[in-house]
């Protein structure tokens, strides 16, 4: 038997570059890490082949990687290949202000969460939208509440932009990362704050239309002709049109 | 080679490799599969005599196992003993290679071929040793199954019988009797063999 074990590990020879070897048997056996600079400071990010799937704060890579098992039953391992690799790069891209599509995998999501998710990534930095305004984009004007909850479990925070909806009233409302740090984000990106609250609307005589107070048409109207308005309704009651840009949801 | 395993007869006293796959360390799944790779190519390899049959069962079942740590809950990973897991994971993606793979085992490479395949691979010698390698793995193939998979784990693979008994489910003790018979019935084959090469005969 000892001829048996001797000759055996030459055998070894025949196989191809062990590393390439371990980075396959990664690539499709686990879901892939990294860590990233945000304006949350730092943060992990978990992928997959089709994209981010998950986007978060912890104390340890290894606090993270337990909470993606449990969320995703995978196990994640450092992301050293290369799609994880640009991945990266195009994220660092993303979060620094850069208009650059990052992919993500939502394929843990319902489909009223992917619509919802689908919405939010399309509203533009500097601005802020409403939960109803959401609502209705996702095509469930009833479901404030429900894209609430949406924001609340966002997999992706930063990604997907949940820190530019806000409450109806104008108010920034609360944040997974805490109120605090969603007030900073949205100063950061040039956002008013302090202004939209209890007003999230502005009209101008001129044109006779309203608009989200952060949309790129209500900032150009001269101090002198803003009108503020607390609700969409109240701007159609006073004979305002919602603008066709940021469509601004009104209440039937 | 894997000093620090193999000292271990005590594989049950938690393997700190568990413990940091249980923590979710990151680095722990690449350093799993360093670890226990070439000692399960090796033995797909002798179970299922094809390279790169061997190559995707081992694939296979790192897979299933990543897939099956990914469910696991964290006290349970702590506690696994990693390398009869996995020996055993291997050993059922190799059955399944087996029942898939049946009706193809009458046209697999002849002898011949395989003799060829061995020789061109860098660092091995053609010759004697090579010649009685084969002579080896062909008589293990005649094993019955069950023979073959004890042979192979406590042969090639060192494995305690503890670990053999782990890794294949059945109790300790018909692992040492499997073993002792296939080995018996190895060195039958074996001068049968060489005595049918060297023109004596015998059927």
């Amino acid at each position: 038997m000892a001829l048996l074990r001797d000759a055996v590990p030459r055998l070894g020879a025949t196989r191809g570059d062990p590393d390439e070897s371990v980075e396959q048997i990664l690539a499709r056996g686990t879901d892939r890490l990294f860590s990233c600079d945000s304006p949350l400071g730092k943060v992990y990010v978990g992928v997959t082949e089709k994209g981010v799937r998950l986007v978060g704060k912890a104390a340890s890579p290894e606090g993270f990687a337990r909470r993606y098992r449990e969320r995703f039953d995978r196990l994640l391992s450092w992301g050293t290949d290369e799609w994880t690799r640009r991945l990266a790069e195009r994220l660092a891209a993303a979060l620094a202000g850069k208009k650059v599509e990052v992919p993500a995998d939502l394929s843990e999501t319902t489909p009223f969460q992917r619509r919802v998710l689908e919405v939010v990534k399309g509203i533009p930095r500097g601005e802020v939208r409403p939960y109803a305004w959401v609502a209705r984009e996702a095509g469930s004007p009833k479901a404030s509440r429900a894209v609430g909850s949406v924001m609340a479990n966002n997999p992706v925070p930063l990604l997907v932009p949940c820190h530019r909806v806000v409450r109806n009233d104008g108010t920034t409302g609360n944040y997974a990362f805490g109120a605090g740090e969603k007030v900073g984000l949205l100063e950061g990106e040039g956002v008013p704050v302090e202004e939209l609250a209890g007003s999230l609307y502005l009209a101008t005589p001129t044109t006779g239309i309203f608009c989200h107070a952060t949309c790129r048409n209500a900032r150009r109207i001269k101090p002198v002709n803003r009108r503020r308005f607390r609700s969409a309704n109240a701007a159609t009651n006073a004979g305002f049109r919602p603008c066709k840009v940021c469509r601004p949801a009104v209440a039937g | 080679m894997d000093t620090e395993l193999n000292g271990a007869n005590g594989m049950r006293s938690g393997d700190p490799l568990a413990r940091r796959l249980a923590e979710g360390d990151p680095g722990a799944p690449g350093a799993m599969v360093e670890r226990h790779h070439a000692e399960l190519y090796r033995y797909a390899r002798a179970l299922l005599r094809d390279t790169p049959a061997a190559e995707d069962a081992v694939q296979e079942a790192f897979e299933r196992a990543f897939a099956a740590l990914g469910k696991y809950p964290e006290e349970r990973i702590a506690a696994l003993s990693l390398r009869p897991w996995m020996y055993r994971i291997v050993l059922n993606v190799v059955r399944n290679a087996w029942r898939d793979g049946r009706r193809e085992v009458s046209v697999a490479e002849t002898p011949e071929e395989a003799e060829e395949r061995f020789e061109m691979a860098p660092g091995s010698t053609p010759g004697a040793d090579t010649d009685a390698w084969l002579d080896a793995l062909d008589a293990m193939d005649r094993l019955s199954e069950r023979q073959r998979v004890a042979v192979a784990l406590r042969y090639l693979e060192d494995l305690p019988y503890a670990g053999i008994s782990e890794a294949t489910g059945w109790p300790e003790n018909t692992c040492k009797t499997l073993v002792r018979r296939g080995i018996g019935r190895l060195g039958a084959l074996l001068s049968e063999g060489s005595d049918a090469k060297n023109g004596n005969g015998g059927s």
